[in-house]
């Protein structure tokens, strides 16, 4: 009796010509990782975010979303590294950021201008003007993290963005080995995004004072395997196929900046 | 053996040669230069080809317009004075003593080359060497070297390309020139025109006792410098290094394009200036005359200074597409500071970052898209009023604090203007809030905390702040209660 290496090799001997390898699994791309900069992130990312790719974080207001993306840049600035803030409504706070640790100096905000504020009359929309500052920002490269926060835009108008606009900007973020992040009411990436992080509140801490929030963050995609975690999968022994996997989730708190007593 | 060595460089139809520098498509056609006021124009340099078509000097601008083909172009002192500054600077290449001397339509520069065989070679090569780098630089000049000042003044003036005159031939050198090139005053040279005397070498076989007694000293001194052996007194410049470049339009410009391309080639001839010197450009003030007499000024401040043309050309593009000029140009001035080239080390381990010159490109893309004043780095005030910043300048290698406690809290996302809304308050303590398009009914509002200050300057506050979560969608903000002007606005979203 023919053993199933044999059976194998000899189906996809004979579909050869319409499907190349077609009883193999298909190589996995195994992406460097860099911190979130929040351990319960990390954990739930076999390491952090992917390195020259697009991270979504989506969800609704006080989510968590703006602080986790704060969290991963401040990691990132403390590295000596640059990011990048593209702004859509000019909703980041510095005080935030700066008491999350981001190194300001080593943040470039760009704050897209409305409508009313345009004194040159030019005809971009925010939200055109931060899709071009991105394509600017990625082409330039040596930016270790992006982040496009779309978080106070209507889904609608997010949707509409091009899906061929995403793929030039996966494309852009690989070459250049930038991580981008981008924020949002919605996934809008589409299959471009390498993975897509639901965060949602849980509850909110404090009796006469608002402590801080308790967030849960549902990992909904991860297209490709994080360096550690295919360390621990050659670890535990080559595995033909990987077990089927329900979305991972993981909870966590930010407390308030005046809570725990630390300063900007 | 004297120790004596000059080398005369003799730059012929300096007004003409000044404009062509920077406009070397033109040197090929017919060109001439009319200078004075209208009507009262008159050629003063023509290039070679002009002369060949019949064009000559004193011409007026009709009769230089009657021949065909004929391009016309208008002096310009300013160019002129750029351009012998470009001169002097090539020339300093060679020689820190210089001395420079010039006419109504040459400009010549004299060097004490002597001392200098080991560093360029014999006097020959040095000649080669300097007309070279005076066509790297857009010149045409002649070249003369000589132990005598003026036997090398006198052949550069009289012949074209390089001549080197052996030290003790002065004389045979100079016998057959003209005597017009000793610019005699008209009583003298007819003088010596009725005694048959016509060139050098026949006024320097003159006697010299007799000469003195029928022309005085200055007889003895025109013969002296026909046989090349009057001494001269070198007087050296000081040549200032001043990177300016001007160029003046024929005609308005009102095309960006056309404008990029005269400007293309000033950054490249001040950057190989400052690179002459080891240095590059670290800043360039663009000075833009327009029509009507206004001006129009622009400054180009690299994050290191650079000599690459390319570069700065696309930095003053796009700011001249973020600052367009309101009429149409008439002259172009570029100054530019020199700085040490910027040098990095490199290293494995050393983090990711963006090149500084494409960084500058991108920065400046980006403020022409967004605007001045909203890329940058967000610097915190010393101040306890809200939303307390200003932008800086995103910059490279800007020091960073280290943070001890990294820990994540939760956010702010500011509404930039606050969102007015209508408050409704129970026991004081607000309930519900209506947005204008929407009512929330508050769950849970911690507060007030009351905030005021600059009570003694404009812009004073006095404020109510409440943390309020709303209880249909899980949603924290920051309402605010301006007490001096008793209204409710909505200032942040927690996220």
């Amino acid at each position: 009796m023919p053993s199933a290496n044999a059976l194998r090799l000899q189906i996809e001997r004979t579909l050869e010509s319409r499907f190349p390898a077609a009883l193999s699994p298909m190589p996995q791309t195994v992406r460097e990782t860099a911190a979130a900069g929040i351990a319960e992130i990390d954990s739930l990312l076999s390491g952090g975010f992917p390195v020259g790719a697009i991270s979504e974080i989506t969800g609704p207001a006080t989510s968590g979303r703006t602080c986790l993306a704060l969290a991963f840049c401040a990691e990132r600035t403390s590295e000596g590294k640059v990011c990048a803030w593209i702004d859509v409504n000019d909703a980041l706070d510095p005080e935030s950021a700066a008491a999350n640790g981001v190194q300001l100096r080593r943040l470039l905000w760009v704050r897209c201008k409305s409508k009313a504020e345009r004194a040159n009359g030019k005809p971009w929309s925010r939200l055109e003007q931060a899709l071009r500052a991105v394509d600017l920002l990625l082409q330039a490269g040596g930016f270790a993290a992006i982040v496009l926060d779309m978080g106070d835009i209507v889904v609608e108008h997010g949707s509409r963005i091009p899906l061929a606009t995403w793929y030039r900007f996966r494309q852009a973020a690989e070459q250049s080995r930038c991580c981008l992040v981008v924020l949002g009411g919605a996934a809008y990436a589409q299959s471009s995004a390498e993975i897509v992080l639901e965060c949602a509140p849980r509850e909110a801490r404090g009796q006469t004072v608002l402590q801080g929030y308790a967030f849960d963050v549902q990992l909904k995609r991860q297209r490709a395997v994080s360096a550690n975690a295919s360390i621990n999968r050659s670890a535990m022994g080559a595995m033909r196929k990987p077990a089927a996997s329900t979305p991972a989730a993981s909870t966590w708190t930010a407390p308030n900046a005046w809570a725990t007593g630390a300063t900007a | 053996m004297s120790h004596e060595l000059y080398a005369c460089l003799y730059a012929r139809e300096f007004p003409l040669q000044a404009l062509l520098r920077l406009r070397p498509e033109l040197r090929g056609n017919p060109v001439a230069v009319l200078s004075g006021h209208p009507p009262l124009e008159m050629i003063c340099s023509m290039n070679r080809a002009a002369r060949l078509r019949g064009v000559a000097l004193g011409m007026t601008r009709v009769e230089a317009e009657a021949i065909q083909g004929l391009r016309l172009l208008c002096r310009s002192i300013e160019c002129e004075i750029a351009a012998r500054e470009v001169l002097l600077e090539c020339a300093a290449n060679f020689s820190p003593r210089i001395e420079v001397t010039g006419g109504e339509t040459w400009c010549t520069c004299l060097l004490d080359i002597a001392g200098t065989e080991r560093l360029f070679g014999p006097p020959a090569e040095v000649a080669h060497r300097m007309r070279e780098a005076l066509a790297g630089v857009g010149f045409r000049a002649s070249v003369a070297v000589s132990a005598n000042f003026h036997a090398a003044l006198l052949k550069a003036g009289a012949s074209g390309g390089v001549t080197v005159i052996a030290e003790g031939q002065e004389a045979a050198a100079l016998e057959n020139l003209p005597l017009d090139a000793l610019n005699l005053p008209e009583m003298q040279a007819e003088t010596l025109a009725i005694w048959g005397i016509r060139s050098l070498g026949e006024l320097a076989a003159l006697p010299a006792v007799e000469l003195i007694a029928r022309l005085g000293q200055d007889g003895k001194r025109w013969r002296d410098i026909a046989s090349g052996t009057l001494p001269h007194q070198f007087q050296p410049v000081e040549p200032q290094f001043s990177l300016r470049e001007f160029c003046e339009f024929e005609s308005a410009v009102e095309q960006v394009d056309s404008l990029l391309f005269v400007a293309a080639r000033m950054i490249d001839s001040l950057a190989t200036r400052a690179a002459g010197h080891a240095l590059s450009l670290a800043l360039l003030s663009i000075t833009l005359r327009l029509e009507g007499g206004k001006s129009h000024q622009l400054t180009l401040r690299p994050a290191l200074p650079s000599t690459d043309r390319k570069f700065l050309l696309k930095l003053l593009q796009i700011e001249l597409a973020a600052h367009p000029p309101q009429a149409a140009i008439v002259a172009l001035t570029i100054a530019a500071e020199a700085g040490r080239a910027g040098t990095v080390q490199l290293g494995l381990f050393l983090p990711q970052l963006p090149e500084p010159s494409r960084l500058d490109v991108t920065l400046a893309r980006l403020k022409a898209l967004v605007g001045e004043d909203r890329v940058g780095s967000p610097v915190l005030e010393d101040a306890r009023s809200a939303d307390a910043f200003h932008m800086e300048a995103f910059a490279l290698g800007a020091p960073g604090h280290a943070m001890t406690d990294r820990r994540p809290r939760i956010a702010l996302r500011r509404l930039r203007p606050p969102h007015p809304v209508r408050v409704f308050c129970t026991d004081q303590k607000p309930v519900a809030f209506h947005d204008g398009h929407q009512s929330y009914s508050i769950a849970v509002a911690y507060g007030p905390w009351r905030t005021s200050g600059c009570w003694w300057a404009a812009g004073d506050w006095d404020r109510d702040e409440w943390d309020v979560l709303i209880t249909q969608e899980q949603r924290a903000h920051l309402l605010v209660n301006d007490r001096s002007q008793n209204r409710w606005q909505l200032e942040a979203v927690y996220d």
